[in-house]
């Protein structure tokens, strides 16, 4: 990108008077208005209900709105939150959430760019959809459908691997019962979902660079790795920042299929499979109370919340035009 | 100009193309990822041709011990419901996308606009939403008690409509593609904020507006959760709900039998069939699956898209 | 110019969001009454009618001059197409007590979801589903207030309007129903006439115990610990991926230690043991709450366990709680088994024999046996948000008493859903289909004409004396309430999800993993559950005294 952008002042200050400013300001409102008041309606409004995590919410009987529960139930501080922490397995949860989180997302980061930047560099563009076309497939199948997958592998009596294992001379692996190979499995599974998605939205903002910038490139003798790293990769990097601080605010959410569904709830793989989101769904299986699942939903979204103001921070001050905010 | 470049190409391989051994490198990473990709989906419909009886055996195999259009025959006689809830997925599918994408363009766009007085306050406006939520009970109730989304096709649209993540990414498009000089000289020349957007910047937006467009109507095509909520009539229930509904019950039934003790082993035995729930899988894939180089035409232009020129 | 071209363009998208919520609703209101139209029936439930109604109560002294709309949320339905159904029980529910019906169907996916959204946000639903084992539990939510108290001495439902339901209903279902609520120790809900009992029995492949030379008597002579021959030999004869004990674990535990769920215990993974006498179930043993996995039954039980998973009888998919129900019920369908698990209802061995094309016998472990969770098996609440709280109970009561309402209800339309036969049996027709309602989820069943196969006075003659003879275990009437140990139960079944189940069916080696998940209860607090249950269970046997 040309460092030359003129400060739209400029421009401004020739199109002339204040009522004309305002006037961008306000159609630019008209703009924003139909999502927010979206955003207003369905995502700030049902924010009033955040002060269940600090309740113990009952029906009023006389008259149950959802606004008279909430005036009515008794606040009972921090409680809600005590059952996240009342396990010695608390920091095994906390690891997996964090760790697997951390690990996708820069395995996910690194495989979506590359993915992106080889499909681009395929001669033939017939080839290169097929292929994009293909490693979409993962993200159509729910994770339900796509243990049963894992499962035809690794079915302790009948699953494929098993039995090459057990051809090959192996002792076979015991895998619904065994912590040792489900990192890997998981975080196979999880790069076989999500590479196609988050590669095309690498893969359109390449294409969205200016064909000139390449032969200019080229003309100036540069090889194809410097293309790539003087050219493509400096022009991904916003999309690159904004995607890794988005995750960021994730992090202490976990995708709960991959680690509900895919190990098949079994038992013995709890050391490697618990996260905060499974643990908090089990609990409500329980407990079947709101105030529990509100206010652990807080917790992970306020850490994931100042993990994004922290990232932010850090890069409004290396590369403010990448900053989220 | 386009066109004419793009016979020349293929005659000659590209002037900075990679060097042939890379791309067959390249290549055959991708096949091998893609088959990795493509097995479980033909895994899927192997399963529904399966018979019972080889899943009762064997269990769920790539190579099975008895073949059946079972599943098939009953899926279709599901008749009515079957077609009805696909007709809503399309509709559904149709609609909300539109809509969505109208919304998202005209909020990230502008976020884009770096001279917009309240710019950093949208974008935080927004993405405080992605963060914070008011949890399901109160978004029910105002969904439900407060916009009237119940039983109805905006019950399934308007939940889904606005996306912060979409926003954001449509902002980043919009950094990365749109050179500012353009907006400007568009000002100068008297063109109205709604003109220069529809008449100058969507057209050289393509392919992020299409990438938007398919990652949003993918989510109108998945979704199932909120028909389920929002949905109780049978007339208006997606495909992907109907399919859904098939797999919470056995889940239920299965959590539940405990509890449930002799109740829950006689409605068990009424469920549909494995394959049967492969079927629907089969069902909800392809349609969408088909309308995906349609979106596509647009992201995997490639370099032949020539970008604006200063 | 242009601005305004643009402007109408935003209008007409605008206008197209409001035509779909527009178009729809009209399409609601032509359609069935199903459809339930809450954007029209939100604000006012009691609709001003004109005054045809010259009588305006009922022999119980109801004002009905009002019309009414009441609806119905129920649990486990199919129902596809209710409008023939509907259209006749609201002709009749109008004549009788002014009432139009609009039920919802809550499917078994949808129920729990649906139900304690619709009950916390206040949605304007009239009567609920609800029982000891769904989401919205009956005795949870007759603590937070949902339920309406029926027997309220200052305003008595259930005298003034259900007097009928309430003198047809057994004791022992009545005293089930008793909880302590929101507004006291009392009835909250009107308990369905199902089948109450609790029968623990071994499901056996008859067919192939005779082919292995074996008879019944073999089986109903050991005990658990002693199947190993039997299993051994059907292995012999079957091959390696045969399977010979199809069991679902955690029944399994209950059968072989002789205990009970505790009512109010942690719903899908219980914690709490509660042990009865095998002989005679009412006699009591001296009644305490254990923590289930720390006894020396249970010991015994899983190490047992252990080895016939060892030695390949126990399918190692019934170990997984996603894979095990649909692997269960494979298998029983297809008789790969000789002996399984299965708790018992009234007619099975004909029913099943005939799925399965073998000869199944049931050996039981126990007399049927009632306890508080069976008796609270399908209920029917009236929200504390209905309107009409009268006219529900008048409607809960018409149902459970009037065979006409019920079977129409139940079984739909004569002539469409299904037809009687020579003997007055029904038989269903293939638009049964479009109309299938949870049969034990809706009330009274005796009230309904047999089906086929069950024979013509089934419900008089079989159904009534067996459930009848089911005796009530000790401390019956006794409720856990969870609510002082919320947070450590939450954590227990966390704990127990990672170890019961896989203990249970053998996956696990006891030797390592039963301290480890000992040890692991008492981090999470086990001690104070088993000690707030004991106390409850005390003071419960105080006031029985």
């Amino acid at each position: 990108m040309s460092k030359t952008i003129t400060k739209p002042a400029k421009a401004m200050k020739k199109s002339g008077t204040m009522t004309a400013k305002r006037k961008k300001t306000l159609m630019l409102l008209t703009m924003v208005a139909p999502g927010a008041i979206w955003l207003i309606l369905l995502r700030y409004l049902p924010m009033v209900g955040i002060v269940m995590a600090f309740q113990d919410y009952k029906i009023y009987t006389k008259d149950p709105t959802f606004l008279n529960n909430l005036t009515h139930s008794a606040f009972v501080g921090l409680k809600n939150f005590k059952f996240l922490f009342a396990t010695s397995d608390t920091w095994v949860m906390i690891r997996n959430t964090l760790g697997y989180n951390a690990l996708f997302i820069v395995l996910g980061l690194v495989i979506s760019v590359t993915f992106a930047i080889m499909l681009n560099e395929i001669t033939h563009k017939f080839v290169a959809k097929t292929y994009q076309t293909l490693m979409f497939f993962p993200y159509f199948l729910s994770w339900v459908v796509a243990s049963y997958f894992v499962q035809a592998f690794l079915d302790p009596t009948r699953g494929l691997l098993v039995n090459l294992m057990e051809s090959w001379g192996m002792t076979p692996i015991d895998f619904y019962n065994d912590c040792g190979p489900w990192p890997f499995i998981l975080t196979l599974c999880n790069i076989w979902k999500n590479t196609g998605y988050s590669a095309i939205l690498y893969l359109a903002a390449i294409t969205g660079i200016d064909a000139s910038q390449y032969e200019a490139a080229s003309i100036d003798g540069a090889s194809k790795w410097q293309q790539i790293k003087y050219v493509t990769l400096p022009h991904l990097k916003t999309m690159i920042i904004i995607l890794f601080i988005m995750n960021i605010g994730k992090i202490f959410c976990a995708d709960f299929g991959l680690f509900f569904n895919v190990p098949l709830q079994s038992g013995p793989l709890y050391p490697v499979t618990q996260v905060v989101d499974t643990y908090v769904y089990r609990a409500m299986m329980t407990t079947q109370n709101y105030g529990m699942s509100t206010a652990a939903g807080l917790l992970q979204n306020l850490i994931g919340f100042i993990c994004i103001m922290v990232a932010n921070t850090i890069v409004r001050k290396i590369e403010p035009d990448s900053a989220l905010f | 100009m386009a066109q004419s470049s793009m016979t020349v190409k293929k005659k000659k391989r590209r002037i900075n193309a990679v060097s042939i051994p890379t791309e067959i490198v390249i290549n055959i990473i991708m096949i091998l990822f893609c088959l990795l990709c493509v097995v479980p989906f033909i895994f899927v419909i192997i399963i529904s041709f399966t018979s019972e009886e080889s899943i009762a055996q064997i269990g769920y195999s790539f190579i099975p011990q008895g073949w059946s259009l079972d599943a098939y025959k009953y899926a279709f006689e599901m008749g009515y419901s079957l077609w009805r809830s696909y007709f809503n997925s399309f509709f559904i599918t149709v609609v909300g996308t539109v809509l969505s994408v109208l919304v998202c363009i005209l909020y990230s766009y502008a976020l884009f606009r770096r001279d917009f007085k309240y710019r950093r306050f949208f974008t935080f406006f927004s993405f405080f939403t992605m963060l914070f939520g008011g949890g399901l009970v109160p978004t029910y109730i105002v969904c439900k008690q407060l916009l009237g989304l119940s039983d109805n096709y905006a019950a399934v649209i308007v939940p889904l409509m606005v996306n912060p993540f979409n926003i954001i990414v449509m902002r980043t498009f919009f950094q990365s593609s749109v050179p500012e000089e353009l907006i400007e000289a568009a000002a100068i020349d008297g063109s109205g904020e709604y003109n220069t957007l529809f008449k100058i910047i969507i057209p050289i937006s393509k392919p992020g507006i299409a990438t938007i467009g398919l990652l949003n109507a993918l989510a109108y095509w998945n979704e199932w959760y909120t028909p389920m909520l929002y949905i109780r009539d049978k007339i208006h229930i997606p495909l992907q709900y109907l399919l859904m509904q098939l797999q919470r019950n056995m889940e239920y039934l299965a959590k539940n039998s405990a509890a449930m003790g002799a109740d829950a082993i006689k409605a068990a035995s009424e469920m549909p069939t494995q394959s049967l729930r492969m079927v629907l899988v089969v069902l909800v894939v392809v349609p969408i699956a088909c309308a995906y180089p349609f979106f596509q035409r647009y992201i995997v232009a490639g370099l032949t898209i020539g970008s604006v020129k200063g | 110019m242009r601005k305004k071209k643009l402007l109408s363009l935003a209008l007409a998208a605008m206008m197209v969001t409001g035509l779909l919520t527009g178009c729809s609703s009209t399409t609601d209101t032509t359609s069935s009454s199903s459809s339930s139209d809450d954007t029209s029936t939100e604000s006012t439930t009691v609709e001003e009618t004109s005054t045809e109604d010259a009588s305006g109560t009922t022999a119980s002294g109801l004002d009905i001059s009002e019309h009414v709309t009441l609806k119905w949320y129920l649990h486990g339905s199919n129902v596809t197409d209710d409008s023939a159904v509907m259209e006749k029980v609201n002709e009749y529910l109008g004549e009788k007590l002014n009432v139009t019906l609009e039920p919802i169907w809550g499917t078994w996916g949808d129920f729990d979801e649906g139900s304690t959204l619709a009950i916390n946000g206040g949605d304007n639903i009239d009567i609920y589903f609800t029982c000891s084992w769904s989401a919205d539990e009956y005795n949870q939510y007759a603590k937070r207030g949902a339920w309406v108290r029926l027997d309220n001495p200052e305003n008595n439902l259930i005298e003034q309007y259900g007097s009928d339901v309430w003198a047809a209903l057994p004791d022992v279902l009545k005293e089930g129903a008793l909880t302590d609520g929101v507004d006291g120790y009392g009835v909250y809900a009107v308990p369905g006439f199902k089948d109450f009992g609790t029968q623990n029995t071994w499901d056996v492949n008859v067919t192939l115990l005779e082919e292995l030379g074996y008879t019944l008597e073999d089986v109903e002579n050991r005990s658990y610990y002693e199947f190993g021959e039997l299993l051994q030999a059907a292995k012999d004869a079957k091959g390696d991926d045969f399977y010979p004990l199809n069991v679902e674990a955690m029944v399994l535990e209950r059968m072989v230690t002789n205990s009970v769920i505790v009512n109010g215990d942690s719903g899908t993974c219980n914690v709490l043991s509660y042990y009865i006498d095998p002989e005679d179930v009412s006699k009591d043993i001296g009644s305490t709450i254990v923590n289930k996995f720390g006894t020396e039954e249970y010991k015994k039980f899983v190490e047992q366990t252990r080895e016939y998973y060892l030695a390949g009888y126990i399918d190692p998919a019934l170990a997984n709680a996603q894979t095990a129900n649909d692997t269960l019920m494979q298998k029983q369908k297809s008789a790969q088994y000789l002996i399984g698990t299965q708790s018992y209802a009234l007619g099975y061995e004909v029913q099943t024999s005939a799925e399965r094309g073998i000869e199944v016998a049931y050996v039981p472990c126990t007399p049927p046996y009632v306890d508080k969770t069976s008796t609270q098996g399908a209920m029917m609440a009236i929200s504390t948000a209905s309107q009409n709280p009268e006219r529900a109970m008048a409607f809960l009561n018409l149902l459970n008493t009037d065979s006409y309402l019920m079977t129409l209800l139940e079984y739909g339309v004569e002539g469409i859903h299904y037809n009687l036969n020579d003997d007055g049996l029904v038989v269903f027709t293939e638009e049964r289909d479009n109309y299938t309602p949870w049969r034990n989820g809706m009330g009274n069943i005796t009230l309904l004409p047999a089906q086929e196969g069950e024979g013509k006075d089934f419900f008089t003659d079989v159904f009534i004396p067996y459930y009848s003879s089911a005796k009530g275990i000790p401390a019956f009437g006794y409720v856990f309430d969870p609510t002082n140990v919320e947070t450590e139960l939450a954590a227990l079944a966390n704990v127990a999800g990672q170890y019961a189940l896989a203990l249970d069916a053998g996956a696990m080696d006891p030797e390592t993993a039963l301290p480890e998940f000992l040890q692991k209860l008492d981090d999470a607090g086990m001690q104070s559950v088993v000690d707030e249950a004991n106390r409850q269970l005390e003071e419960y046997l105080a006031t029985q005294e």
